[in-house]
């Protein structure tokens, strides 16, 4: 039997306040944990808030953008690089210039591309949601004809290629080909309704504005939530519980 | 070995802040001495997986970074303190040697013991609790340490780990990685050339992006025999054999 001048204080101390710093994650961190596969990408994902500038930036130059696409509804091409300014706006929010930790972030085996699609991922649910609220909440003035119902058309596709490019970054372990995923099927959709014409009266043929139609067709909001509804199914499905995660 | 470079450079446009590196190293614990604007930082990102070089080969632990499954399975086993620690005011300490050991893929179950572990080898125990922003910049540094060897890596690299470190804590940390070191590969980055004599094995000495010595630290102090330049043995091996290399590239 050991006496008391075999313990290991040290290791008992180390044991002792394991336990009284151990920080309980909360619902939404486990249930992120769970459906990305990663502890440290959740972890990075519901950061996120605390890191409040870069979140407002990025929200900011969302609305900011969808504001833009309103003044310009007659250059139809506002429409189309919108989304990709957006998309800058939340990379530059997580790089070099915003991130005090983002050299040590690279050196980490979660990829920061992985964070970034993440973090993209969340704004524009987050922003989209805030937009489908603002937009029942002003249905029948003049208000939800304007900016808010504008701001969604794009807000929602943006959703959209992006929960499918997180699924697929998930499912396949890259996000290089989740990002290549998102973009080819942004692609795609563009074109195939710019060859089809559009909605009535946007022309035909793969003009500009058959081709910016894709994010105002009204007809599309409906398709644009299905797929972000089976991009979050699809990392569900492809994510199941697994031990050694949260 | 753990780190094999062959005829590594990179350039930064027509700067070339490596030039033609070629190193292979050990378990140990390894300084890399320079003057500033030497390359020992580009050379660190580079065996932190940060930089791609420009041309030549890098080996670390055996695996090609240059292959993404091979690169985030060496930084699983990697350890890296810049020379500039971004960190996040809002964090605790935990939180903040957490969220590293999280985004390392340690295992959950493991974090919270790991966590306080790194923190006490660091003697953070009593701020464990406090935020980033209250600390002062030799804790932060320790902070920066802490998260480094939370995962117990295989390979560990510190940039001037030592800045803003007191006397006392610097022989703290010198114990540290003498300790590391018996296990893992350990490279310090510095220009404080008594940190590496007390507490490396083997010393490389970076020049205009080159390294122009390596050895043990004796045979350093045995460059600077005769030479009246620096206040130890250790500083006048340094400087000798910087002017000897000055005076190659001047001819």
């Amino acid at each position: 039997m050991n006496g008391p001048d075999d313990i290991d204080l040290n290791r008992v101390w180390v044991n002792v306040a394991a336990e009284i710093w151990r920080r309980q994650p909360g619902r939404a961190e486990r249930t992120a944990a769970r459906l990305l596969r990663s502890p440290g990408l959740a972890r990075a994902l519901v950061t996120t808030p605390s890191l409040l500038l870069p979140w407002l930036i990025a929200t900011t130059i969302v609305f900011a953008v969808g504001a833009l696409t309103q003044l310009g509804a007659g250059q139809p091409l506002v429409w189309l690089i919108a989304p990709a300014v957006a998309a800058v706006g939340i990379a530059y929010a997580y790089g070099p210039g915003l991130d005090p930790a983002w050299e040590l972030s690279c050196s980490m085996p979660v990829s920061d591309r992985l964070v970034l699609l993440t973090r993209a991922a969340a704004v524009l649910g987050v922003n989209a949601g805030l937009g489908l609220i603002a937009s029942a909440a002003t249905l029948g003035t003049h208000v939800s004809t304007g900016t808010v119902q504008l701001t969604i058309g794009w807000l929602l596709p943006m959703t959209a290629a992006c929960a499918l490019a997180l699924a697929v970054a998930v499912a396949v372990r890259s996000a290089i080909a989740g990002a290549g995923a998102g973009a080819g099927a942004w692609i795609i959709l563009v074109l195939a309704h710019g060859a089809a014409g559009g909605p009535a009266g946007a022309g035909s043929g793969l003009s500009a504005a058959a081709l910016s139609s894709v994010v105002a067709d009204a007809n599309l909001y409906l398709p644009y939530l299905a797929v972000a509804a089976c991009g979050a199914a699809i990392v569900a499905f492809a994510t199941r519980p697994q031990r050694g995660l949260l | 070995m753990n780190i094999e470079l062959t005829d590594v450079t990179r350039t930064f446009g027509r700067n070339k802040a490596v030039d033609g590196v070629s190193l292979a190293v050990g378990p140990g614990v390894f300084g890399l001495l320079g003057p500033n604007g030497a390359g020992k930082t580009s050379l660190l990102r580079m065996l932190a997986t940060v930089l791609p070089p420009s041309s030549g080969t890098v080996r670390l632990l055996g695996r090609d970074p240059a292959r993404p499954a091979a690169r985030t399975e060496i930084r699983r086993r990697l350890g890296y303190l810049p020379q500039n620690l971004g960190y996040y005011p809002a964090f605790t300490v935990a939180e903040f040697v957490e969220y590293f050991a999280l985004l390392k893929e340690m295992p959950a179950g493991q974090v919270p013991r790991a966590v306080a572990a790194a923190i006490e080898r660091v003697d953070l125990g009593p701020k464990a609790k406090s935020r980033l922003r209250t600390l002062s910049g030799g804790m932060l540094r320790r902070v920066g340490i802490a998260q480094a060897i939370v995962n117990e890596p295989e390979l560990l690299l510190f940039d001037e780990p030592t800045a803003g470190l007191d006397p006392e804590q610097r022989v703290g940390f010198r114990a540290l990685i003498r300790d590391l070191g018996r296990q893992a590969t350990v490279v310090v980055s510095t220009h404080l050339v008594e940190d590496v004599g007390a507490a490396c094995s083997e010393v490389g000495l970076m020049a205009e992006g080159k390294v122009v010595f390596r050895g043990a630290p004796d045979e350093l102090i045995a460059q600077g025999a005769g030479s009246e330049l620096g206040d130890s043995a250790l500083e006048r091996g340094y400087s000798a054999v910087l002017a000897a290399s000055r005076k190659r590239v001047a001819a």
